[in-house]
């Protein structure tokens, strides 16, 4: 039905951009509309988190034999992630089910492109609020919390114990130490500062004390990118880069995938990096069994951490598939409590429900440790504004990132973004 | 021009009228019936390809155009309604100092560069080939055919391979000479770099094209006119330019022509590589400028708007090409 709806009202320009970017189409849901649904089309996102391939096989299994609905998983990048997303919306091409990073949901659902799922009786208060937030839009409910990722310091144990390094605290001190390893590493990148990582920019805007933009009392949007505090924050991050060559020239094109896969290759000493990531590293290289540790982002003085941004994704059902219904039942058979854990404890990433996350934290690995202390205690979202995939979609702060590490001044390409950012937020 | 193609079609005249059926309405005349089909007939071979490129090709280009007079973002995409605005996104992209400081020179001067170094490196491998023997030549056509059948995209990551700036190898080998420090350089930030490793990958993509129609080209120049001029004394570079170069005239055009519209909206070269993709960065071309503002920024009308200035520029050029190449055929 609903399905037939979309045809409808957007055969041509639908035809116009399917033909003209074919490249991306991709089979759209397999139930024929009506009532009985005998398959689902699913997109699940993929990078930096471990082969996830054996997870959905047998979740899969199950709710096929539970329920006769076969489902069809589709492994999508999160790079271009948004393009291939828009594309399918305007080929009427969408899948039944979406996993989307939680800063994606409030656009989406504000251009109707995703279902209500309000009418379903989902218990918001069962999840961890962060990510909620970002899945309650208006009256509606647009995403149900999959799971939290959050970044934070990994490092080689093994260097910092050879050459008798402590774990940072402190701005200062992740500076000397990073100083300290490149001296006694000169082969390996110290602390690489990618690029083309906006995750990797966020905490220090935030550690020094800056906002990447507030909401003033009649709606505005006010970036603080290029607030004193903000800049300050930058300017360290960046420095490692450019004043104290910690990192390397290439890492400027780096995004997080690139200093994973610089981090599997023994090459980076100490990296920002996302929970899922210390198991993709050990899966892509065995022998740094035993060699990962991990420590919250320090804060810029003694007894504080920076705050990372908490990450996440929802999973959401598309608007018009004709297949809602037997959708939203695949998203109650992911995020039950058991696949939730199995998924957790698969991936290292943090479960979606607030009562899981506890267990998890105890039974996991203990490097997944320092990221729970960053995840209770120093983590951010960013601007819940519906326009706020917009900011992400137009590579503002990974432009912004690429200019200082390219030699342009802190000052002007932060008075740039946050230009840019007012712009996108308040409807430009 | 249609009296002679009536000519040499009369030939197949009996097969044809079975193939028709009956004469129906050609009442008034046997011979007038028969010119009408036969003029018809070359319209009714085209009909079904002239059916597919208006499906495929001019319906997408009337909703571009459509498209570019509204205001379409991705709420209209999932809703379907939109408003018409009037020129605002032409005039918002002329007022655009992106435009002309950027996405403009950076199309245009590409082009010009990639054309030329394309169809100077194609003649120049046609050249040789064509002094090649036969069975050497076999094996050269197919090296260069390599390059040519290498899909874009991976041709793309090839490059970046080579111009990685840590461990790419000119980086290592530039550093091995000593040219340059240990600390690198970040080539793609750098616009005329970046743009000269798209060159590069371009003309390497580009130039077997050339190469081939050239060698094919230069197999018909009839040999007793390089003899004579050999006789008259003329050098290589004379019988190139006075004895070849007339008779492929049409080729070079082509060539160049077909050169230009690749070069002009080259998109994966450039939007693949660090920093090309990029919103606002100094290194789109209007191809990549067309994407990033439909699906990075979800403007679709604006972007729309760019396409169709890309389209109309090409166009334009091709109609000068076109010109020139005709008018040469009348002076004949």
């Amino acid at each position: 039905m609903a399905r037939r709806r979309i045809r409808k009202h957007v055969p041509l320009p639908a035809a116009a951009l399917a033909l003209t970017l074919a490249a991306t189409a991709c089979s759209g849901g397999g139930g024929g509309g009506g009532g009985g649904t005998d398959g689902l089309t699913v997109w699940i996102m993929q990078g930096t988190n471990p082969d996830e391939s054996g997870f959905f096989e047998e979740v899969n299994a199950a709710f096929t034999e539970e329920t006769g609905i076969d489902v069809e998983v589709e492994f999508v990048p999160w790079d271009g992630a948004q393009d291939k997303i828009s594309t399918a919306i305007a080929g009427g091409t969408t899948p039944d089910v979406i996993e989307l990073g939680n800063t994606f949901v409030p656009g989406f659902a504000d251009a109707g492109a995703l279902h209500d799922l309000s009418a379903y009786d989902v218990d918001t208060s069962l999840y961890v609020s962060g990510l909620m937030d970002m899945g309650a839009v208006a009256e509606g409910v647009y995403g149900v919390p999959w799971y939290a990722s959050i970044r934070s310091m990994v490092y080689r144990t093994d260097v910092f114990e050879e050459h008798d390094l402590e774990v940072p605290r402190t701005w200062d001190e992740l500076r000397e130490t990073a100083l300290e390893v490149k001296e006694a590493e000169p082969d390996m990148v110290a602390l690489p500062v990618p690029g083309d990582a906006q995750y990797s920019v966020m905490p220090w805007i935030w550690g020094g004390g800056g906002e990447i933009a507030v909401q003033e009392d009649d709606g505005t949007w006010v970036s603080g990118v290029d607030s004193p505090e903000a800049r300050e924050g930058i300017e360290f991050f960046t420095g490692l880069s450019t004043q104290d060559g910690t990192s390397t020239t290439g890492a400027v094109n780096w995004n997080e995938i690139d200093i994973m896969e610089a981090f599997s290759d023994g090459d980076a000493a100490i990296a920002l990096l996302g929970s899922a990531n210390p198991k993709a590293i050990l899966e892509n290289n065995p022998d740094l069994e035993g060699s990962l540790g991990s420590f919250p982002i320090p804060g810029a003085d003694a007894d504080t951490y920076t705050p990372s941004f908490a990450g996440g994704s929802l999973l959401s059902v598309f608007e018009g598939t004709g297949n809602e219904e037997a959708a939203w039942s695949y998203v109650e058979h992911l995020t039950a409590e058991d696949n939730m854990m199995l998924w957790a404890e698969q991936t290292g990433f943090f479960p979606g429900l607030t009562a899981s996350v506890d267990t998890f934290t105890d039974s996991a690995d203990p490097v997944l440790e320092a990221y729970a202390v960053q995840l209770n205690e120093a983590s951010r979202g960013v601007p819940t504004a519906p326009a706020w995939s917009q900011v992400e979609a137009e590579k503002v702060l990974v432009g912004m990132q690429q200019a200082i590490l390219n030699g342009t001044s802190v000052d002007e390409a932060t008075t740039q973004a946050a230009e840019d950012i007012e712009r996108i937020l308040n409807g430009g | 021009m249609g009296t002679p193609v009536g000519q040499v079609t009369g030939g197949a005249e009996p097969g044809l009228r079975a193939s028709t059926g009956p004469p129906g309405r050609g009442r008034p005349g046997p011979a007038l019936g028969l010119r009408r089909r036969r003029a018809l007939l070359p319209w009714a071979l085209l009909a079904p390809a002239l059916a597919v490129i208006a499906a495929l090709l001019l319906f997408p280009l009337a909703r571009i155009v459509w498209l570019s007079f509204r205001e379409y973002r991705l709420r209209n995409l999932v809703s379907g309604e939109s408003d018409f605005i009037g020129p605002a996104n032409y005039v918002t992209l002329f007022t655009d100092s992106y435009l002309w400081r950027v996405a403009l020179p950076n199309t245009v001067g590409f082009a010009v560069v990639a054309v030329v170094s394309t169809v100077v490196l194609g003649t120049l491998v046609a050249l040789l080939l064509a002094r090649l023997r036969p069975v050497t030549r076999v094996v050269v056509v197919s090296c260069i055919m390599v390059a040519w059948a290498m899909p874009a995209v991976s041709g793309t990551y090839v490059w970046l391979w080579i111009f990685d700036v840590d461990d790419g190898i000119v980086a290592q080998a530039l550093q091995g000479l000593g040219f340059l420090g240990p600390e690198g350089y970040n080539w793609f930030a750098d616009r005329l770099f970046f743009y000269a490793v798209v060159v590069l990958n371009v003309v390497h993509g580009g130039f077997p094209f050339v190469a081939v129609t050239v060698l094919a080209g230069l197999l018909t120049v009839p040999r007793e006119l390089h003899e004579a001029a050999l006789l008259d004394g003329a050098g290589a570079w004379k019988r190139f330019w006075h004895v070849t170069f007339p008779v492929l005239r049409p080729v070079f055009a082509v060539v160049t022509i077909l050169s230009t519209i690749w070069d002009f909206k080259v998109f994966a070269q450039v939007y693949l590589m660090p920093g090309g993709g990029v919103g606002g960065s100094e290194m789109l071309n209007l191809g990549v400028w067309t994407y990033v503002s439909s699906f990075g920024q979800r403007d679709y009308g604006m972007g729309s708007a760019i396409a169709v200035l890309l389209t109309l520029l090409l166009l334009a050029v091709t109609a000068v090409y076109l010109r020139a190449l005709f008018r040469e055929d009348e002076l004949r």
